[in-house]
């Protein structure tokens, strides 16, 4: 009987570090957008144009605007890219929607084509607090990979690898979000959206004295 | 929306707004283009202090006040003023040479650039410039059998005296002009009608043949105003009564308490299938919400608009009010709606104010939940249905389950429908932003079970909008737009107006349903009863 219960033990011991290596130990070793990344580490490789998000004039609404980025082989990688563009400051005057300091700490692609970014903590600390900048922010991710990566569907953000109800109180992210382009500005349009309908379809005033 | 300011558009000259200042009273001509009030911007100029400089643009219009610039444009329902985009509920309209504007550009626009207090009521036409008292007066009227009451909220409490005239009461108040909303009543035997005093700030009372005595009495009103209640007798014994008369009514301080004989007047009221509503006001405690450049945090406003706007509706409208916080206290998102589920609320109304890294953005704006991030789970759980548990005392019922993500969906059609009234009534008192009724996927709406918007009340970040939303006048004018939406809901929904639930999501049709994603969370206790009806269906 004793050497039964040893035997538990062990049988118990083996089957927690083999989960440990499943579920913890395989996923820091081979992080799973490094391992596409090998493939493309080069710099000098060719540019892709992108489209990334930014905040209006008037602030409210986001603008698209074109960059060209490295050129990736793999989904996650490219995935990777753009987040880096799409987070980092832009050259003024363009303001960002997303707060300084955040940093993209894992992106995971699932076959259904969800991708999930799990974001520091920053991207909630150094937030406005506004739901219309919230909107933004969570929108300028979701749209900036689903415009430019028709493989993936819809995302998540996780903030320090969790899931959250919300970033600052308002848009809810227990879900992975679709492309939703109703707070970018048409670039047709070229004003400020949903003026009253004017009498005839001239051409705008612009806005600035 | 009906393009109405066309050239061939007809125009008529239309009731004039009563301008109000220190300077005196004044009439504000206004002309009717295809049922738009408008007003001739020549008017608005010497009031306002406003400049036309020579040497115009074809098709816009600069003006100055001072060093501050406001551009309009033909046909543009935008305004530039002082660099920033006001929108118009109508252009602009340009006719031999002149320039009509909508009376709300008074409001919107003027507001801006004066250095004075401007407002723009539209109900009672008045246009206020500067800082003199207006209070506003709400007239209601109800005969209770013989008697009659009347009832006048005084917002803000303003003193008065009340005369008695041969054939009329006049109640004169202490201010400078009134803001006087009375609505039509039909005459009887002891009150002919109700109207303004033309040459002082008073309301007269007619009064009809039967009239006999009045008694008043005066309470302080929750919100900062007082309520004056004037309850009218008929004259007592005729000679042609063979009963003895009763006692005359001396007046008396027992008349403050309610008149036993009286029926309370909420069981007058018109039959009501909205009983409560649920406030909640946005962020507390340690979360802080949005901060303005002098320190405002949103969580305090948002606390401050939601007790005034409970004062009204519990004093306007005598219905129930469930407030999601009460103090400066951590309310997690989801409980938030549970707390208005399990109160079993009619509507759900969530508070907040906006801020933006853009110092310039500006603007209220109200939000219904978008269907669109949660047409899976509808479509997962297009099934779910009633489950039957045990009743204390033996046998059972079915216990209507809903997935917390699910609660909302079936009320978005009228969740719409309310927020796209909020947007309107607000619209008429504070400024908008250009895009003042839109759909978005937040979370605090997700699991109410009943219509629900959220508002955003304008922009902290913006310092002039700061300074508004931590003022008297624009959190009332606040409160008395939502309230006056679920006014006008309510309305309709007595009328049978709004749609009986939405077409976008099927009733179920089957027992089996499975409990959907989220492990099973339910959205709240106050869904026992079979919802399918709408708010009708609900049982008291």
């Amino acid at each position: 009987m004793k050497r039964d219960s040893w035997l538990y033990v062990a049988l118990g011991a083996a089957a927690a570090l083999g989960a440990w290596v499943l579920f913890v130990g395989l996923p820091r070793w081979y992080p799973p957008d490094s391992l596409p990344a090998a493939t493309g580490t080069s710099t000098a490789g060719p540019l892709v144009d992108t489209t990334l998000f930014y905040i209006s004039d008037d602030g409210m609404q986001l603008v698209e605007f074109e960059r060209r980025l490295e050129q990736r082989v793999e989904p996650a990688a490219q995935a990777r890219v753009i987040l880096e563009a799409q987070l980092a400051e832009p050259p003024a005057p363009l303001l960002s929607p997303i707060p300084p300091g955040t940093r993209l700490l894992a992106l995971y692609l699932t076959e259904r084509g969800d991708a999930f970014v799990d974001l520091s903590e920053e991207v909630a600390l150094g937030h406005s607090g506004g739901s219309l900048e919230e909107l933004f922010t969570v929108y300028a991710i979701v749209n900036a990979m689903t415009t430019n990566l028709p493989a993936i569907n819809a995302v998540q953000i996780l903030i320090n690898g969790r899931e959250v109800d919300t970033l600052v109180g308002h848009v809810d992210l227990q879900r992975p979000l679709e492309r939703n382009m109703q707070w970018v500005a048409d670039p047709a349009a070229e004003t400020i959206p949903e003026a009253e309908p004017a009498l005839e379809a001239e051409p705008a005033p612009t806005p600035t004295i | 929306m009906l393009l109405t300011a066309g050239p061939g558009g007809s125009q008529t000259l239309d009731e004039p707004l009563t301008l109000v200042s220190s300077e005196g009273r004044r009439l504000l001509p206004t002309v009717a283009f295809d049922g738009r009030r408008m007003v001739d911007l020549r008017q608005l100029t010497g009031p306002f202090g406003l400049t036309i400089p020579e040497n115009q643009q074809p098709d816009r219009l600069t003006l100055l006040r001072g060093e501050q610039v406001i551009v309009l444009t033909a046909n543009q329902g935008l305004v530039s003023v002082a660099g920033t985009l006001v929108s118009l509920p109508s252009p602009p309209v340009q006719r031999s040479g002149f320039w009509y504007v909508p009376i709300d550009f008074i409001g919107r626009v003027l507001a801006l650039v004066h250095d004075q207090n401007v407002e723009l009521r539209r109900r009672s036409g008045l246009v206020i410039i500067g800082d003199i008292r207006v209070p506003q007066v709400v007239a209601r009227y109800q005969r209770i059998g013989p008697q009659a009451r009347l009832r006048l909220m005084i917002t803000p409490a303003a003193d008065h005296v009340i005369e008695q005239e041969p054939g009329r009461l006049v109640i004169t108040f202490e201010a400078d002009a009134l803001d006087l909303v009375v609505s039509d009543i039909a005459p009887d035997t002891l009150v002919r009608g109700l109207r303004g005093v033309d040459t002082r700030p008073a309301l007269a009372v007619d009064l009809g043949n039967a009239f006999g005595a009045y008694t008043s009495r005066s309470e302080p009103a929750i919100g900062g105003g007082v309520e004056l209640v004037i309850d009218l007798q008929p004259a007592p014994a005729t000679a042609t009564r063979v009963v003895p008369p009763p006692a005359p009514r001396v007046p008396t301080p027992a008349d403050a308490a309610p008149d036993p004989d009286l029926p309370a007047l909420s069981e007058l009221a018109p039959p009501r299938t909205i009983r409560a509503i649920a406030i909640d006001p946005g962020h507390g405690g340690d979360d802080t919400g949005t901060r303005g450049p002098d320190g405002t945090l949103e969580k305090d406003v948002t606390l401050a608009v939601a007790r005034r706007l409970r004062n009204l509706i519990e004093s306007q409208l005598g219905l129930r009010v469930v407030l999601t916080r009460t103090a400066d206290t951590t309310v997690a998102l989801d409980e938030r709606a549970a707390i208005a589920n399990n109160n079993r609320a009619d509507l759900f109304i969530s508070l907040h104010t906006n801020a933006s890294v853009r110092e310039s953005a500006t603007g209220a704006e109200v939000f219904y939940l978008s269907l669109a991030e949660y047409d899976a789970e509808a479509r997962a759980a297009s099934g779910f249905a009633g489950q039957l548990v045990p009743v204390v005392g033996g046998g059972s019922r079915v216990l209507e389950i809903v997935p917390w993500e699910l609660a909302q969906l079936r009320h978005v059609d009228q969740s719409a429908r309310w927020a796209a009234t909020v947007a309107d009534e607000l619209s008429l008192r504070l400024p908008m932003s250009p895009r003042g009724l839109q759909e978005a996927p937040f979370r605090v709406l997700v699991g109410a079970n009943m219509p629900a918007v959220l508002v955003e009340m304008g922009f902290i970040s913006n310092p002039d909008q700061e300074a508004q939303l931590t003022s008297t006048t624009f959190q009332t004018a606040i409160a008395n737009g939502l309230l006056r939406s679920i006014i006008r809901y309510r309305d309709a929904v007595a009328r049978g107006v709004p749609p009986a639930g939405p077409a976008a999501f099927a009733p179920p049709d089957g027992p089996d349903a499975a409990l959907a994603a989220r492990g099973g969370r339910i959205a709240g206790l106050g869904v026992t009863q079979d919802f399918h009806d709408g708010l009708q269906g609900r049982s008291p």
